[in-house]
């Protein structure tokens, strides 16, 4: 556990090279109920006894050269989250423990890491040591529970302690708990003042005078209740990394890295018969920033070049984006969703190109373009054309093939994703299609085929199918919204402009030869009902 | 000289000639373009371009396309893909699976591809290419980047000619850049024929085509480089008495402006 009381302040000291030079007092102040209080202060402040929770104009007046700065909360949540994900170089689960603010508590799980720095002594002190050398005042102490580590790191920094936790917290102050301000008073005017106070005393009085998040605290404190920390990065099952004694900048240096360490990845999953779906890539900077990034690969796999050529591609994608900033430091490749690999699967039968071949072209593709961008279809047992065909990504598992797909009806090759608006004149009403204009233009059709009728599964409990206006012709921005019949027909727009019970489509011929599909809608003659454009034949 | 040298000398010319050979542009397909039921059945690793006057003509090219590419899938390759700019799918409309497979073209085969922009579009088919399990690249291409100029497009038969997968680009318009495509047909929708029973109404998919850049073997030289096409599960030639077409007789190619008219036959340019 580690904690900085002074997170707020030192980090825009840090980032504002002025303000450090200037040495002047530095507090940050928040508007609370109609009153400036100070929230944060630096050291030099709280040397004159002001602390948060001051009025703003009490500090003035005690400090007469105090910068004052109102705080950018966000910001600093936000400086202090990456500030966490650096720290995965110590240790690959990180947290930032937001009990009693969003900034300033951070907690390391370091189970089966600390023998990396020569023991736990020696591990706390280089962290803190690091943190020192940045101008961050920071202190930490080691224990078997959060709660433990976190009354220590408040109150006897330093501390590393093991099973005795409950002999070494009986004498920290109750304000070691992570309690509310509240109920810290109440048991202050009860007498309780010690944590040791509290273990004999019954439970059932405290809890119905407190509450239960006080029994809550005691016992995580005490390790009786386990309690876990959300980590901020994902943590990978199986990791390699590598260090620089001199920081790196250069991409082609960060991939040149990333091809040797897909090696000894590969090398240490295969020396376990295992293989892995996802993989992370995670990029240290010196400044204490961490870039992930993460591919995803259809099938198990610990293919070294494979893995390479994935990140390569996801890589040339960022080139604009990659800033490197005074420099990289460390460099760790880790796998996750890890399974056994039949050892013989890679390489045996390669030779012959096909299928492999085919998946991991599958995998690049999705990994550069976006998983949405690379779609197979699949047929769907429905008589509406936007449902009769789903596009999925390539790199999910193929779904069962559906039953009751209706083989070989007469279908265009080409179906518009939202089916046009046309004006149809037709001959007799009710009759085929004489011309229509589509887009401007007017086609005059020499041969019609229809209408085949096809009514909506009302059996089948799906939004109504509705016709959503086509974008304008003259739109120029590329349109983001995915096609509806498609992967993604949850999320489809709530845009019910009027449900429809059933379509009469036609195929028909203009006289340059041009095949098309055109459907009205509705009964002729009712409100709404049209004729619309949805696709072309060869 | 002795039969040692004259072998010497013999090999030394076959490595000439193969260096020549090298750039795999213009010369090879006269001898392989053979006739499938009269039409040409093109042999993989080619960059086809097929042009189309207008958009609006979309599904003929994709379905000539789609025909072209059928012969070339094999069990070893058996993927085609295609690839298009994911905003431009409401402006021709997407392949559709009930539809392909409704033209004989197995609709599990074709991986459909949406790529947000022009280099990742080219990215895409290189990629493609390169795999061995790929049968053949479509790409639909709307108007005339910029970035497809004659390097690009040599650079794309190149790779098709070592990887054996062709590519179809489909192009919209009367324009013709410099490219390296071994093939460039036009193709054209044709008013089909109607069906036996009911001649009102539309029949298999019927198409003009014109090749205008590439070789012919000599038995196709005589008929022209037009051709009037069903699409019978096969390319299907109509014979000309039929005289279905809007013309009765498919006009002869015109040159276009902008570009070296095709050279047919056995003098061939090296580009246009």
């Amino acid at each position: 556990m580690l904690n900085l009381p002074r997170w707020a302040t030192d980090c825009l000291k840090r980032r504002d090279p002025a303000l450090l030079a200037s040495g002047r007092p530095f507090a940050l102040y928040e508007k609370q109920k109609s009153a400036l209080k100070l929230v944060a202060v630096d050291a030099s402040v709280s040397r004159i006894n002001v602390w948060p929770g001051h009025n703003l104009t009490d500090a003035r007046a005690l400090i007469p050269n105090l910068e004052a700065r109102e705080i950018d909360r966000p910001l600093v949540e936000s400086l202090f989250a990456d500030f966490a994900d650096w720290h995965s170089y110590a240790s690959p689960i990180v947290a930032v423990l937001p009990d009693m603010s969003a900034f300033g508590d951070l907690a390391l799980d370091i189970t089966g890491v600390s023998h990396l720095f020569g023991g736990e002594e020696k591990m706390l002190k280089s962290v803190l040591g690091r943190l020192r050398e940045l101008g961050l005042e920071a202190s930490g102490a080691i224990a078997s529970s959060i709660g433990a580590a976190w009354a220590l790191a408040q109150h006897r920094p330093g501390a590393i302690i093991g099973e005795d936790a409950d002999v070494v917290l009986a004498e920290l102050p109750v304000s070691a708990l992570r309690l509310a301000p509240e109920q810290i008073a109440t048991l202050q005017q009860l007498g309780l003042k010690r944590i040791g106070q509290l273990y004999a005393y019954p439970r059932k009085a405290l809890q119905a005078r407190l509450g239960a998040s006080l029994i809550l605290r005691l016992d995580q404190a005490r390790g009786l209740i386990d309690e876990s920390i959300k980590p901020r990065l994902p943590a990978p099952e199986r990791f390699v990394e590598r260090r620089f004694a001199e920081p790196i900048s250069l991409l082609d240096s960060v991939m040149e890295t990333t091809r040797d360490l897909a090696i000894r990845l590969s090398g240490l999953l295969e020396a376990e018969g295992m293989g892995a779906q996802a993989f992370h890539l995670m990029v240290y900077r010196v400044d204490h920033k961490v870039m992930c990034l993460s591919v995803r690969a259809a099938r198990t796999t610990r293919d070294p070049a494979h893995l390479a050529r994935l990140f390569a591609n996801r890589a040339e994608r960022l080139t604009g984006e990659f800033d490197a900033g005074f420099g990289i430091d460390m460099i760790r490749l880790g796998a996750a969703e890890v399974s056994a690999l039949d050892p013989l699967q890679a390489g045996a039968f390669d030779g012959q190109g096909g299928s492999g071949d085919l998946i991991r072209l599958h995998d690049r593709m999705a990994n550069r373009l976006g998983e949405t961008a690379v779609l197979r279809t699949t047929a769907v047992g429905s008589h509406m054309p936007e449902r009769a065909a789903r596009l999925e990504p390539v790199i999910q598992p193929p779904a069962p093939p559906a039953a009751g797909t209706v083989a070989d009806r007469k279908r265009p090759l080409r179906l518009l994703p939202n089916p046009e608006p046309i004006r149809v004149t037709a001959e007799v009403p009710e009759g085929p299609p004489a011309d229509m204009t589509w887009r401007r233009v007017t086609y005059r059709f020499v041969k019609a085929a229809g209408p085949e009728r096809l009514g909506e599964e009302w059996w089948l409990d799906h939004a109504p199918l509705t016709i959503d206006p086509p974008p304008g012709k003259d739109e120029e921005k590329p349109r983001t919204k995915k096609s509806r019949y498609g992967w993604d027909e949850e999320d489809e727009p709530p845009l019910p402009r009027r449900s429809m019970l059933f379509r009469d489509y036609y195929t028909v011929e203009d006289d340059g030869g041009r095949r098309f599909w055109l459907f009205h809608d509705g009964l002729p003659g009712t409100e709404g009902a049209g004729w619309y454009l949805h696709g072309f034949f060869s | 000289m002795g039969p040692g040298k004259q072998t010497a000398l013999a090999a030394l010319r076959e490595r000439i000639a193969a260096l020549e050979n090298r750039p795999p542009l213009a010369e090879t397909p006269a001898r392989r373009l053979k006739a499938a039921k009269g039409f040409v059945a093109a042999p993989p690793g080619l960059l086809h371009e097929i042009f189309t006057p207008d958009e609006r003509n979309a599904g003929a090219a994709f379905g000539f396309a789609l025909g072209q590419s059928r012969p070339l899938i094999t069990p070893q390759r058996p993927a085609v893909f295609y690839i298009e700019l994911a905003h431009e799918a409401q402006e021709r409309g997407l392949p559709y699976g009930p539809g392909l497979d409704h033209f004989g073209f197995a609709s599990e085969t074709l991986t459909l591809v949406r790529t947000q922009t022009m280099p990742e579009l080219l990215w895409a088919i290189e990629e493609a290419l390169g795999c061995r399990a790929v049968a053949a690249v479509i790409a639909d291409i709307g108007g005339a980047p910029k970035i497809l100029d004659f390097t690009v497009s040599r650079r794309l038969s190149l790779r098709a000619a070592s990887g054996g997968a062709s590519i179809f680009l489909n192009r919209y318009g009367t324009g013709r850049e410099a490219s390296a495509a071994q093939l460039r047909w036009r193709v054209e929708p044709a008013v089909s024929q109607g069906q036996s029973y009911d001649a009102q109404s539309p029949d298999a998919p019927r198409w003009q085509v014109f090749l205008e850049k590439g070789l012919l073997s000599t038995e196709h030289k005589q008929e022209g480089s037009h051709w009037l096409l069903d699409w019978k599960n096969g390319f299907k030639l109509v014979e000309r008495t039929q005289g279905h077409g809007p013309a009765g007789e498919p006009p002869a190619p015109t040159p276009l402006p902008g570009a070296q008219p095709a050279a047919l036959g056995d003098g061939l340019l090296k580009t246009a």
